[in-house]
């Protein structure tokens, strides 16, 4: 599954990918500040960021086209906007439309293909998100694909038990008991946990020193961005 | 409906962030004060299941087959603040990882899914939950997902995004189908997970609070109903286009909103302590 892209590569250990979380998630809100306050005019400026983009792909050693592939899954949505756009009169704008939301996509998955999602998580909570919406986070992620997978299989004994059956009480069948075999799960993870010593809440680990070495890559981040954004 | 970054403007997504953010730091707080320890993986594995159960065709009419969005069937199984708190943790990821929606507009994603719609999810369950457990929960279906498109359609036209008469009116008849359909999808899922096990599912509290409960209703209604109509006032959207993120009245009048926004949260403020100071002493 797709999914798995993404665990594999957040776990490369290019010069991007140890930089500090904290660092990486500041420069990608400072880029997509940046980028949403582009004026449609300003074509050049995308080319700039699509630019700066390609090199830090390069830099943290993931494939330039599987990511713009992913990122593509934004097109669909956008590019009916755009569309809309285009018709009243307005292809400049509907062009930044597309640019801008696919731009945005690359740099989050910039962040996700080089930070792994207990580091990202870590550091949203330094930054006071509070615990328990991490805590839901990081449970939601790590259950997604058992559940999912498991619908799948569902899904298939299904079939094989009648092709032609496809009513819209058998779906509800299938989501109910989808439902108590989750909420069953839950209770077997509770248990587990308390088995390992849970009292209510987790020990984080001591976040890593904020090292120069990130400090100047978020400024570089800064500078590049507000560069292109002032001059282009 | 999950809006993308590049689409909302600045003015726009910059009030919704901020007006999230705090309420999605207090529904957090009340989620962890109204659950116990053994919730927590509850939490996220309810999560996990609204993603999985999107996953199953629900087969209407014809040819064509809805799904599950799972916002007012969280609402009705694990409370309000607990819902709303799975469907924020669900657009984080969505935003991040998924692709789906921005992270810059997750601000006005996270107000119109996990914190309007569930709204309007609890408050129909809440009103007509007496009167007819079924049509309430088709009626928290139906309102959630209604709730939330009509927010993000307004908020998109709002940034200027331009939305012919036909186009609106088409869209607009797009959620409506789509809200029927969830509706009914959610009391069909409630329905099966009652006959599994009755307790999962909670019953609709006495409703001790009616006229409160119908003022919210009647406010969310009145801001969904007034973000449609403020966007669809052409002049608005003229005016906005035409002014460039530079202009000066942009900057006074985006003050003028948020110091707005600050006195009716002070005025909310005050009034429940004075509400709940009445009720304990």
């Amino acid at each position: 599954m797709h999914h798995l892209v993404i665990d594999r590569w957040s776990r490369g250990s290019s010069s991007l990918h140890q930089r500090d979380p904290r660092a990486k998630l500041a420069a990608l809100l400072v880029f997509l500040v940046v980028l949403s306050t582009t004026r449609p005019s300003a074509q050049r400026a995308f080319v700039a960021y699509a630019v700066l983009l390609v090199l830090a792909a390069n830099m943290a050693r993931l494939p330039i086209l599987g990511l713009a592939g992913r990122a593509a899954l934004v097109l669909p949505f956008s590019a009916t906007f755009a569309l809309l756009t285009w018709w009243s009169g307005d292809s400049l704008r509907a062009l930044a439309l597309a640019e801008k939301s696919f731009l945005s996509g690359t740099a989050a998955l910039l962040l996700v293909g080089t930070t792994p999602l207990t580091a990202w998580t870590a550091a949203l909570e330094s930054w006071r998100v509070p615990r328990m919406l991490i805590l839901v986070i990081q449970f939601v992620y790590r259950y997604l694909f058992v559940i999912a997978e498991q619908v799948q299989r569902m899904r298939w004994a299904a079939q094989c038990r009648g092709p032609q059956q496809r009513g819209f009480r058998l779906a509800a069948g299938l989501v109910g008991v989808l439902f108590s075999r989750s909420w069953q799960r839950a209770d077997g993870i509770y248990h587990a946990m308390l088995a390992r010593g849970f009292r209510g809440r987790f020990v984080p680990a001591p976040p890593a020193p904020f090292r120069s070495s990130d400090a100047l890559f978020f400024s570089t981040c800064l500078a590049g961005c507000l560069a292109i954004r002032m001059l282009l | 409906m999950h809006i993308p970054d590049g689409f909302l403007s600045t003015p726009v997504w910059a009030t919704l962030d901020v007006v999230s953010a705090p309420a999605v730091a207090w529904v957090a707080r009340r989620a962890q004060r109204d659950t116990q320890d053994n919730r927590i993986p509850l939490l996220g594995v309810m999560g996990a299941f609204v993603f999985a159960a999107q996953m199953v065709n629900f087969p209407v009419g014809p040819g064509t087959s809805g799904h599950l969005v799972g916002g007012a069937l969280l609402t009705v199984v694990l409370g309000p603040a607990a819902a709303s708190l799975v469907l924020t943790a669900i657009l984080v990821l969505q935003a991040l990882i998924f692709q789906d929606g921005g992270v810059l507009a997750l601000g006005a994603n996270v107000f119109n899914m996990a914190l309007a719609g569930v709204a309007a999810a609890y408050l129909s369950n809440r009103l007509w939950g007496q009167a007819s457990r079924s049509g309430a929960i088709f009626a928290a279906g139906a309102l959630s997902v209604i709730t939330s498109a009509c927010l993000a359609l307004g908020q998109l036209m709002i940034s200027g995004v331009p939305m012919a008469g036909g186009v609106l009116w088409a869209s607009l008849g797009l959620f409506l189908i789509s809200a029927i359909m969830e509706g009914a999808i959610t009391v069909a899922a409630v329905r099966a997970i009652e006959r599994l096990n009755p307790t999962w599912v909670a019953g609709p509290q006495p409703a001790t609070s009616r006229t409160v409960a119908a003022v919210a209703m009647a406010a969310l209604v009145l801001v969904v109903v007034g973000t449609l109509v403020a966007s669809a006032a052409p002049d608005g959207i003229q005016r906005l286009t035409a002014q460039g993120v530079d202009s000066v009245g942009w900057r006074a009048r985006t003050m003028a909103g948020l110091a707005g926004i600050a006195m009716i949260f002070a005025l909310c403020y005050l009034g429940g302590k004075l509400k709940s100071r009445r009720r304990s002493a």
